[in-house]
């Protein structure tokens, strides 16, 4: 085989395998959103999804968790990553640390929700610590709610975030920051114009696959909904598996296509930081 | 001496077991332009960010005016720093970089900018205001980075090895910048490098460092002439090494290659004496009569490179190198040459062999 061959073939591969498994199923759903209950060609099930207060109160509660869950994220991200990139000295504790990060990725993702069930119930851990420091009455339904969609969605995503943003820390160079320092601005300041600005690409790209992985998730907000709560995915996977209405299910899955591409694509907006 | 500018007492560093600083005195006059000089790992990059205030030293005194650093921020201090590979700001542009100085020490923003305008025009780089770091050559990155350093004046400016990443061309043109600006700036000029010959072009006075400690401390023509040491003399230049021993009023080199009458009166019995490559001559007939300061020698090798000619050759034994002007050299050199030199310019080191 010749040198010139193997990239093409190589790249004819991946291509393959792109439109064999996405392309053209996307088209497949894209068309059965476009069609009515005769074969006709219809924006009618957009209509459905857009103009019905409870689809669109889906669509909004969705948008909600997630959006809170890549604040949240980020937030609770950055000082973590801080921790492990510049305050922890010792080697083996850092790769402690990262490897007590990562191994909830290796664990079923419904595992780890039927954990948070079990802390999160009414005799879980949670409720009865907080009756035991008489912080509420009785114990609280969380359960079920969308705090505990948020809480479960968080604990899934928050090692990502923590890995992409410190990666981002780790790039900065520190030469920056002492040049910061040495021209008179306290640390504070030093990390406000210079180390933040600097890592804000990082943070951007970890808050938008946060984000995209929070709009499509299904485990967790299945398992800690109790049925109470419905987002975007649920309502998709119920068209396909229980009422088969192929259209709306496909009209349901381009609207948070089209949702989440708009709202990464006025994130990264915000990335755009010249290095 | 009126009260130095900077005052270093005692200072030591040590990084784990291994000693970076021990015992540093050094004072610096306002409006000198100093050079830290030593091969890597001396400890001149480490004293250097002493006294920047981004190592903490063990032990001893930092004095700017008189009034102690040690435990204050480099933000507190009132000095400046051009770092190695200037550290610009990259997501800011030039104007940005240089008025972030004037604004950390709570400038307007207009006030600021007119301040970095100010500074970039003294570099020469104001009409590249709106450009990126990236966007500008090495050369003109150490011009701004210079100028974001000056731009607050400061009562001392530290530079890192601020050539050290240009190439020799415009190495040689920043040098002579530098000491211009320096002087008509009027800011008292610290900087740490390797290269001797650029701490010789630039400095007032260069402070010679090795293995933590100050080696000597002079003009640069005293070190060249008066090198204290075995160390000093090999690092600043080129020099020939012999072995001296005193018998009476004359000293003795190499066992019997040359002798040369001394009135030096407290001098070491056995010792080394520095001779420089250009102090060596090729002896004329006229002055075969010389006794003493002549020898013979064997030609070994003739670098011909223009300005001037090394002429390395042996001398019992002995390798030596002679610097003569250029083009005088004969095509083809004799087996035997004769070398003479002026006993004036033979240095006795003080200590050691």
């Amino acid at each position: 085989m010749s040198a010139q061959k193997f990239p093409a073939l190589l790249l004819g591969a991946a291509l393959a395998f792109l439109t064999a498994f996405f392309l053209i199923p996307m088209t497949v759903v894209l068309v059965a959103s476009l069609q009515d209950k005769a074969g006709g060609l219809s924006i009618a099930q957009y209509a459905r999804v857009l103009a019905d207060s409870y689809h669109l109160a889906v669509v909004l509660t969705t948008f909600r968790i997630s959006i809170f869950t890549t604040l949240l994220c980020v937030a609770l991200a950055y000082p973590l990553a801080w921790y492990l990139v510049r305050i922890v000295r010792w080697r083996w504790w850092r790769r402690a640390c990262v490897i007590l990060l990562v191994i909830p990725l290796f664990t079923s993702n419904i595992v780890r929700s039927f954990g948070w069930i079990v802390l999160l119930g009414r005799n879980g851990l949670v409720n009865d610590a907080a009756v035991a420091l008489g912080l509420a009455d009785r114990p609280m339904r969380i359960l079920g709610t969308e705090t505990a969609i948020l809480v479960g969605m968080v604990y899934v995503l928050l090692p990502l975030a923590v890995l992409g943003i410190g990666n981002a820390l780790l790039k900065v160079d520190r030469a920056l920051e002492s040049a910061s320092d040495d021209l008179g601005a306290t640390p504070l300041r030093t990390f406000l114009h210079i180390t933040f600005p600097l890592t804000l690409p990082g943070v951007v790209a970890s808050a938008v696959m946060v984000f995209t992985l929070a709009t499509s998730a299904y485990v967790t907000p299945a398992l800690l909904s109790g049925g109470r709560v419905t987002v975007l995915s649920m309502l998709i996977f119920q068209q396909y598996s229980a009422t088969f209405d192929f259209s709306f299910g496909g009209a349901l899955s381009i609207v948070l296509l089209a949702l989440t591409l708009i709202l990464v694509g006025v994130a990264s907006r915000f990335g755009k930081v010249r290095t | 001496m009126p009260q130095p500018l900077l005052s270093l007492q005692g200072i030591t560093k040590s990084f784990g077991s291994a000693p970076a600083l021990r015992e540093i005195n050094l004072e610096i006059a306002h409006g000198e332009f100093v050079a830290l000089l030593g091969p890597s790992g001396c400890g001149k990059t480490t004293l250097l960010r002493s006294i920047a205030g981004f190592v903490t030293p063990d032990s001893g005194r930092i004095q700017i005016d008189g009034v102690d650093m040690v435990g204050s921020p480099p933000h507190l201090r009132p000095l400046n720093t051009v770092f190695q590979h200037y550290a610009l700001f990259p997501h800011m542009t030039v104007a940005q970089n240089a008025a972030y100085g004037p604004l950390r020490a709570g400038l307007s923003k207009r006030e600021a900018e007119t301040k970095a305008i100010e500074a970039l025009a003294m570099v020469d780089m104001a009409r590249f205001s709106e450009r990126y770091p990236r966007e500008l050559s090495g050369g003109q990155q150490q011009r701004v980075a210079l100028a974001r350093a000056v731009v607050n004046r400061p009562k001392l400016l530290l530079l890192d090895e601020p050539l050290s990443a240009l190439d020799m061309k415009l190495r040689k043109r920043m040098q002579l910048e530098l000491k211009q600006l320096q002087s008509s700036l009027g800011i008292t000029f610290l900087f740490v490098t390797h290269d001797q010959e650029e701490a010789m072009a630039m400095a007032d006075r260069i402070v010679l460092m090795n293995e933590g400690r100050i080696e000597q401390v002079g003009t640069g023509p005293q070190l060249y002439m008066q090198p204290r040491t075995r160390f000093a003399a090999e690092f600043i230049g080129e020099a020939n090494f012999f072995d001296f021993r005193r018998s009476g009023g004359a000293i003795e080199l190499n066992g019997g290659l040359a002798t040369v009458a001394t009135h030096a009166p407290d001098l070491p019995d056995r010792g080394l004496a520095v001779l420089r490559p250009e102090f060596l001559r090729l002896a004329d007939a006229s002055e075969l009569s010389l006794e003493g300061c002549r020898f013979s020698a064997t030609p070994l090798e003739t670098l011909r490179l223009g300005s001037h000619d090394i002429l390395y050759v042996q001398a019992q034994g002995h390798t030596m190198s002679v610097r003569l002007p250029g083009n005088r050299l004969p095509a083809h050199l004799p087996d035997q040459v004769e070398l003479v030199f002026d006993p004036a310019n033979l240095h006795l080191l003080c200590q050691e062999p």
